[in-house]
């Protein structure tokens, strides 16, 4: 049987590059390139096995703004056959990223949704949950595993001291672990073809913004010595000491 | 105040107790009742049924409702996330996830939590009434006060249960560790921990991991992992061998008192997070660290 899937990818910026200053110790994300977000790929790549198994239909969601839509371009080369940006995106807000989303979800016919189980960059995790409460639609969360069988899906489950095998009747909520699969480097070919598939946009509307008010956001104190030994013969000695001074 | 805390996680839940007990009136939730008991809730729930995030966020609703709570607390697990998703939704409420210190002023939330993937620490007020807590807020420290336990049934789930499998896990507590001797990926594969066992025994160090090398590869159980979805150490030595150093795991092991890196690569950002680095092979140096040590 065929099935239609959703999937919600993330923008954020590539963490991995980003800078603090060095001075105040507060985060410089202006100039780091935006990326999709890690467990968004993980999303995709197991939504577009779903479809080249059973076929049927990969939808991608984003809530983000105006410049999302390389990661829509990126979704649509692993395999995702069309793709909503919801402009309106003002930052990590949990709730009203949840209700941006469900209510497109909502006008599209679908058997899953699957999301990923915590962003990379917020580490916020509350999307699963809210989702599956604002659709009325079960959750089957941190799969490292899913199987689906008629109208029935089940996942394997990890948790911290088990791995739980779930099931449910669709439509149902999946979040997925890192570990779930490799996503796809998609070829070069694909890539092209994907940056002439169209996008649609649609501005989100009623966001409710709620109240926070920051108080800081610093990388935390480092104070390392950062003495690096290049020629290992000379590191051994001293580091030798440290260890020897250490266990003591 | 009054507080729900939910945890299927014990430790958790004990610290959220302890952190709270003084200052508020808590009401905990717990499939472990009896070891919860001595850690001074005002009332301990013990769960009936599968405790499963659907079924638990509407018996914390109900109880929410019941009146007069100012927070729900919930300790960060995969399913406590999922709760707290869920509730945010039901109540129409604001969470915050993933703190690490949580205080209350006039109504409002004071929160911190890592952001960025851990390379920033956020501290933000907000009117958040759910807070999704990580492991270590507070000591977990047991108490006089005595409480009964109430049975909380849970309602049956539209999820079903398949089967179960406990994952391996040691009796290691690397938390409390005082030092460790991590590996990562330029371990290479799970015979070579053989030639690291050695090493960590002469530095008497317990062995951790990397994410990928605990939960990828299962090259170490995963109770073993360091790291933003792993465990907070502060050993007052971390050693960390073939470990690139990404945020993720940075943000597990940032409290040791000393950190020594060995990696091939010398651009490699464990460097920048370590007092002494070496570059150079793994196995060669500890080799070498070991023999320097038993001279
Ligand atoms: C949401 C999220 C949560 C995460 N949580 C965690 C977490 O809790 N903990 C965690 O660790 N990661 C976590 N990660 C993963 C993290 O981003 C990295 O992928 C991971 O830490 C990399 O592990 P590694 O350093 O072992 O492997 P790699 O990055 O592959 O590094 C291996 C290193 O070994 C070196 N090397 C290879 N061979 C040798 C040799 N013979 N001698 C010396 N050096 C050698 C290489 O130069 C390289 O630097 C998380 C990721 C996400 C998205
Ligand atoms: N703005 C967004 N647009 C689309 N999907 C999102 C957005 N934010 C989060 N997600 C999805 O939800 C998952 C969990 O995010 P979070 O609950 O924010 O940690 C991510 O891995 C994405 O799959």
């Amino acid at each position: 049987m065929a099935y239609n899937v959703i999937v919600l990818i993330k923008q954020i910026p590539d963490i991995d590059q980003m800078k603090t200053n060095p001075g105040t110790g507060e985060p410089l994300i202006q100039n780091v390139p935006l990326r999709m977000e890690n467990l968004s790929k993980n999303a995709v790549e197991a939504a577009v096995r779903i479809k080249e198994k059973n076929g049927g239909k990969v939808t991608v969601l984003c809530f983000g703004t105006e410049k999302s839509t390389s990661v829509m371009k990126e979704a649509y080369a692993m395999g995702a056959d069309e793709g909503y940006l919801i402009t309106g995106y003002a930052g990590n807000y949990p709730s009203v990223t949840a209700n941006a989303l469900a209510s497109k979800i909502k006008e599209i016919p679908h058997d899953l949704v699957i999301l990923g189980n915590q962003s990379a960059d917020s580490y916020t995790g509350l999307l699963p949950g809210s989702l599956s409460a604002i659709l009325g639609e079960p959750l089957l969360g941190n799969a490292i595993d899913i199987k689906l069988q008629e109208k029935q899906v089940s996942v394997v489950s990890a948790l911290e001291d088990n791995n739980l095998e779930i099931a449910t009747e669709m439509p149902a909520v999946v979040s997925v672990a890192q570990e779930i699969n490799q996503p796809r480097l998609p070829p070069v070919l694909q890539i092209m073809a994907a940056g002439r598939k169209p996008i649609n946009q649609v501005a989100a509307s009623n966001l409710q913004v709620p109240e926070v008010k920051t108080i800081s956001n610093r990388a935390p104190k480092s104070d390392r010595k950062r003495i690096v030994y290049e020629d290992p013969a000379k590191g051994i000695e001293e580091v030798s000491n440290v260890i020897r001074e250490a266990i003591r | 105040m009054k507080i729900i805390a939910f945890s299927d996680n014990k430790a958790i839940l004990s610290q959220i107790i302890s952190r709270f007990r003084d200052e508020a009136e808590v009401h905990a939730i717990t499939p472990d009742p009896d070891f919860i008991l001595k850690y001074g809730a005002s009332k301990t729930f013990g769960l009936k049924g599968d405790v499963l995030s659907g079924p638990v966020s509407k018996a914390i609703e109900k109880m929410y409702q019941s009146g007069g709570y100012d927070l729900i607390a919930i300790g960060s697990t995969v399913t406590g996330r999922e709760v707290a998703g869920l509730l945010s939704a039901m109540l129409s409420t604001q969470a915050v996830s993933e703190v690490n210190s949580l205080s209350f002023n006039g109504g409002k939330a004071t929160t911190s939590r890592f952001f960025y993937g851990g390379k920033s620490l956020l501290t933000e007020e907000s009117v958040a009434k759910i807070a999704v807590v990580a492991p270590g807020l507070a000591e977990a420290t047991e108490s006089s006060k005595k409480s009964d336990i109430t049975e909380l049934q849970l309602e049956p789930s539209s999820v079903k249960i398949v089967s179960r499998t406990d994952k391996k896990g040691g009796s290691v507590d690397i938390e409390k560790a005082q030092v460790i001797v991590s590996v990562g990926r330029g371990l290479g594969k799970k015979e070579n921990l053989e030639k690291v066992e050695p090493f960590a025994k002469a530095v008497h160090g317990e062995i951790a991991g990397s994410r990928p090398v605990c939960l990828d590869y299962g090259w170490l159980s995963e109770d073993r992992q360091v790291g933003l979805s792993g465990k907070k150490v502060q050993p007052k030595l971390y050693i960390a061998l073939g470990i690139s150093g990404q945020i993720q795991h940075i943000a597990g092991m940032r409290n040791s008192k000393v950190v020594i890196a060995v990696n091939k690569d010398k651009s490699a950002p464990i460097f920048e997070e370590a007092d002494y680095g070496i570059v150079g092979d793994l196995f060669d140096v500890i080799g070498k660290i070991k023999d320097k040590l038993a001279q």
